[in-house]
């Protein structure tokens, strides 16, 4: 077993199901010759060549639209969106096409595509360059969202994506690249779409929560540890379709939820997995389900302090704890 | 050319075909880009503001000199790599200085980007981060301008990369149904971050583009102050009196990387050697020096000068705060809708 970073794992499963699949290719602004603003696709193009590894002009909508219909004709394409800020012109292509292709064709036609969308603050990116806009996808059934918070489930879930028959928004945090090391198997491997993982059981209070955040969650989780609060700690991974089944076996039995997410609080994920446990396991509850989120306005400021306040962190989580464990 | 007697100076001063107090006030916005954003690439690489710095060196001309002349309720459109005509515009270096290290002084409160620029007081739209936006934007300040019936112009900045998007198209096509009073200037850089002009589109005159949209297009020497002036400055006089719409591709170079966190390898040593040699400050420099309008005195004079007002706007940028936390919950809204706050 090899240690290897987020942006590793990302380049390993590229380069695996290139070789495995010739169906296989790559579609995305400066990820040829440059090797991707982030270097995910470094030494790609050396590899298979600009047919496979394609520099496309700044079009998010060819780049999402021209996916869809390679993907109908047989190919298997892994666009890449260089700041989930910009994907907002592929969205008529996202929405309309890619999330509805089976359903309106009757399963005529797949949409088999896996768009890798790199996003997320806490890098100093300013507001254009820190964005995560995972609820605007999880909205939109038809579509498959993932979000890796560990190398080894970037890897997996990358791959599982590009197998999978179904279109994937493939979410990797920016922040994670290069500051998650881990040991990963040099054997072939997926992680399965839809299955969360309990990281780390506990009785006291069920903390839910994915990508970067997942990292501020298990911060709080060792802290609260020291105050002797049990917290049981899942990763989401898949946002669309979510695991009710481990969600909602882990609240049963802490009777109590917080849920964390770095996107602001209106609309999110977060707020859906609310809602499903006050609907579905109410009388479990001893306690408000709680978010703690990033703040409600339009986008992450650029200054510093103001990147911060926006962000949860661990203390805001051990006290937002500590709050439904006092109710 | 026999350049120092006056009347040589003369002579040459009425081929450039335009007055020596024009020459001198674009030469003199010219410099101050060149010193500002040279000083700014040094005080990122000092660690002294966060983020990145996107450096126009090199490419002055082509946002120096469609700006000059402009009114002050004109608009202009920049992208990120405009400070020249921040600077043209009359933003005071002290604003754009606050811009740039994301102080509470700022504009915008240092909320948005080091390298968006804009401020309401001389018309100058802050863009938004997707490029080509502003040109949208810019568009449809135009058609107000048109249905106010205000004889008002845009001025609207993109590079050839950002030419490649949907909206750009949708953009110029209603300003040519439309004729509306907007000057499209194309900053031809040769590359789009890591991407060569030639991936960017399949034709090597991007002002060709103008024909499917029905008006003018042309493609100049993004280099030479002279010669982009006063095509801007023709095409602004035509949009202003009802004429339409011009595309103007200026073919320019960028001396350093996409931003200073870019090594820029991607590109050939001996490209930008050539582009060096096509200074577009030197060039005007060689130009007024010719003309007998500058002298090594009188530029060194100016060098102290720009310097110090910059050397001002910096020192105090450098002691002003950031906002506190907490501005990052202003303006969402209206007063009327605040915003909820959450306590943990
Ligand atoms: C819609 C969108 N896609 C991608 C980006 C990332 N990006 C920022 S600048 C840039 C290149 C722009 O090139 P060009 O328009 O030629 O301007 P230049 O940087 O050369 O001045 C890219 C790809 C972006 N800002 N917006």
């Amino acid at each position: 077993m090899k240690k290897v970073t987020y942006i590793e794992a990302i380049t390993q499963a590229l380069d695996e199901e290139m070789a495995r699949d010739e169906r296989v290719f790559l579609i995305g602004e400066d990820i040829g010759l440059y090797g991707g603003v982030f270097k995910a696709t470094k030494g790609l193009m050396d590899k298979y060549g600009a047919e496979r590894v394609i520099d496309s002009p700044i079009s998010e909508v060819y780049i999402a639209g021209g996916s869809v219909g390679a993907a109908m004709v047989g190919m298997k394409p892994v666009p890449e969106i260089q700041f989930a800020d910009f994907i907002t012109p592929s969205m008529d292509q996202i929405i309309q096409q890619m999330a509805k292709l089976r359903y309106r064709t009757a399963g005529q036609w797949t949409c088999p595509v896996t768009m890798r969308v790199c996003c997320g603050a806490d890098v100093g990116g300013g507001l254009y360059h820190s964005q995560i806009n995972e609820q605007w996808f999880v909205s939109q059934p038809g579509l498959i969202v993932v979000m890796p918070a560990t190398p080894y489930d970037a890897k997996g879930l990358l791959k599982a994506a590009i197998r999978g028959e179904d279109p994937v928004i493939y979410f990797e945090h920016k922040r994670l690249y290069r500051w998650i090391k881990e040991e990963i198997p040099e054997d072939d491997f997926t992680v399965p779409i839809g299955k969360a993982a309990v990281r780390k059981k506990g009785n006291d209070i069920t903390i839910v929560s994915y990508g970067l955040m997942y990292h501020r969650a298990a911060e709080a989780v060792t802290a609260l540890e020291k105050d002797g609060i049990s917290a049981e700690l899942i990763d989401m991974r898949t946002l669309l379709p979510w695991d009710r089944e481990t969600i909602f076996e882990s609240v049963k039995k802490t009777s109590r939820a917080v849920l964390v997410q770095e996107s602001s609080k209106t609309g999110g994920v977060m707020g859906e997995v609310g809602a499903a446990i006050a609907e579905e396991i109410f009388d479990y509850l001893d306690a408000p389900v709680t978010r703690v989120c990033g703040i409600d306005v339009p986008a992450v400021p650029f200054a510093p302090p103001m990147e911060h306040f926006f962000l949860p962190n661990a203390d805001k989580i051990s006290r937002a704890v500590k709050k439904v464990l006092e109710y | 050319m026999p350049a120092n007697t006056k009347s040589a100076g003369k002579t040459a001063l009425a081929e450039t075909g335009l007055s020596e107090q024009t020459l001198m006030g674009l030469y003199t916005n010219l410099l101050k880009t060149r010193l500002l954003d040279e000083r700014f690439r040094k005080l990122f690489r000092q660690g002294r503001f966060a983020g990145t710095y996107f450096s126009a060196v090199g490419q002055e001309a082509t946002t120096v000199g469609p700006t000059y002349g402009l009114r002050d309720d004109d608009i202009i459109a920049p992208s990120h790599r405009e400070i020249g005509a921040n600077v043209t515009k009359g933003v005071p270096i002290e604003i754009i200085a606050a811009q740039v290290y994301a102080r509470g002084n700022s504009p915008d409160k240092g909320k948005s980007h080091p390298c968006h620029y804009g401020w309401r007081p001389k018309g100058v739209i802050t863009p938004a981060s997707t490029v080509a936006g502003q040109t949208i934007i810019g568009t449809g300040c135009a058609m107000a301008f048109r249905i106010q019936k205000k004889d008002n112009v845009v001025v609207a900045f993109f590079g050839e990369g950002s030419t490649a998007r949907g909206g750009w198209h949708e953009a110029l096509n209603y300003a040519g149904i439309y004729k509306l009073p907007i000057v499209y200037v194309c900053q031809n850089n040769l590359w789009a971050e890591s991407v060569p002009a030639t991936l960017a589109a399949g034709i090597t005159d991007f002002a060709d583009r103008a024909k499917a949209y029905g008006f003018p297009g042309v493609t100049i020497d993004g280099n030479d102050i002279v010669t982009v002036h006063k095509t801007a400055a023709d095409a602004i006089a035509k949009a202003r009196s009802g004429g339409g719409p011009t595309l103007i591709e200026c073919k320019t170079y960028r001396w350093y990387g996409h931003s200073e966190i870019d090594p820029a390898d991607y590109r050939a040593q001996e490209e930008l050697e050539a582009w060096k040699k096509k200074d577009p400050v030197l060039r005007a420099e060689k130009l007024l020096t010719d003309l007998g309008l500058l002298t090594t005195e009188k530029r060194e004079a100016m060098v102290e000068q720009i310097s110090a007002e910059i050397d001002a706007a910096i020192d105090s940028v450098d002691k002003a705060p950031y906002s506190a936390p907490e501005e990052a919950y202003n303006d969402v809204y209206s007063a009327q809708f605040p915003v909820r706050r959450d306590e943990y």
